[in-house]
């Protein structure tokens, strides 16, 4: 068994500094890597993500993330980027990574993702070139995560975590109205999961949406934003040895 | 049947309660706070602001402004602060 502790959308800023670092010090008793799934600033600033980075800094712990879209709204990936691996984070955008947790390889492929809505309700690459790389964005971002996963699958991890800001399914967006579907994530997410598969996918970025969400494909989705799971993070435990929990019912 | 005291439909009054909830949101995203998801609704004849922010700074910052800018209007607030304890059980997958 792995024990994945995850939480997205901490949204730090000056005043939040050591908020979140009494529980993290408590991980070791109940976890065996913590993942932070974006939208760890409110701006993207480089003083906002030194909060985040002394939050995190030595914990027992590895910690994997990715970017959120507030953390690029200063304009700043890479600077930010560099600010949390100097902390000792692994930082994931369009690529994966083994981490060793205590002895278990676990294979973790991340990305912000983005936006475009879900089957029968997406954007479509048509029209205006603003268009069309808004989608195009999208579609990189997933053909990276799903290269990602494929890689992992041929490192003997015991097991394969899709790290995501943005939703890959509409299942975990249930609160949210419905008119802001397309910019809160994409079916293309979800597909780069199935084709490569996974045995969960974390994502934030859907502060009104709900924590418990499932892909076509039958792979476990948890919106872990924290204004959803309401605590400083919370706990998956994953069985090894197995892929998902999907089974044919015959009649 | 029209209310003649109201203004005229495309007289160009330009005062709105709609365009002034999506001017609160415009600012909300420009300053201090970014965007947090906190979601300004005309329900009723007031405005309805709910949504969850990362510490109480915030939300002292976010009703000072939603005071600003809805001044005369009426406002029903329900702005939670994130919770940062830790969890006290897991999930089995």
């Amino acid at each position: 068994m792995i024990r994945v502790a995850a939480v997205g959308d901490i949204h730090m800023g000056p005043e939040s500094q050591g908020l979140l670092r009494p529980a993290f010090e408590t991980l070791p008793d109940c976890a065996d890597l913590l993942l932070l799934a974006g939208d760890l600033t409110r701006h993207g600033t480089p003083e906002e993500m030194d909060v985040v980075a002394r939050e995190v800094r030595d914990l027992p712990v590895p910690v994997v993330a990715v970017l959120g879209n507030h953390d690029h709204h200063d304009g700043q990936p890479e600077k930010v980027t560099g600010i949390l691996r100097d902390a000792g984070v692994t930082v994931l955008e369009g690529e994966g990574a083994v981490i060793d947790c205590a002895g278990t390889r676990v294979g973790v492929a991340g990305t912000k993702g983005f936006g475009g809505g879900f089957v029968g309700r997406s954007a479509g690459e048509f029209g205006e070139p603003v268009m069309k790389e808004f989608v195009r964005t999208t579609r990189r971002s997933a053909d990276a995560l799903c290269a990602a996963l494929k890689d992992l699958a041929g490192r003997d991890c015991a097991a394969r975590i899709a790290l995501t800001h943005f939703s890959p399914v509409a299942d975990t967006l249930a609160g949210e109205p419905l008119e802001i579907y397309p910019f809160l994530g994409s079916y293309l997410l979800a597909e780069a999961i199935d084709t490569a598969g996974a045995d969960l996918a974390v994502h934030g970025h859907a502060h009104a949406g709900s924590e418990h969400g499932m892909t076509a494909g039958g792979v476990r989705v948890r919106n872990v934003a924290q204004p959803v799971i309401r605590r400083a993070f919370n706990v998956y435990q994953l069985a090894l040895g197995r892929s998902g929990s999907s089974s044919v019912v015959r009649a | 049947m029209s209310d003649s005291a109201a203004p005229r439909a495309g007289a160009g009054t330009g005062e709105n309660v709609e365009y002034r909830v999506a001017h609160l949101r415009d600012r909300l995203a420009a300053e201090e706070l970014g965007e947090l998801g906190v979601r300004a609704e005309v329900r009723a004849g007031a405005v309805a602001v709910t949504g969850t922010v990362p510490s109480a700074r915030c939300r002292d910052t976010l009703l000072r402004v939603v005071g600003e800018e809805l001044a005369g209007l009426t406002v029903h607030s329900d702005i939670v602060v994130a919770e940062t304890a830790r969890p006290d059980r897991a999930e089995e997958l």
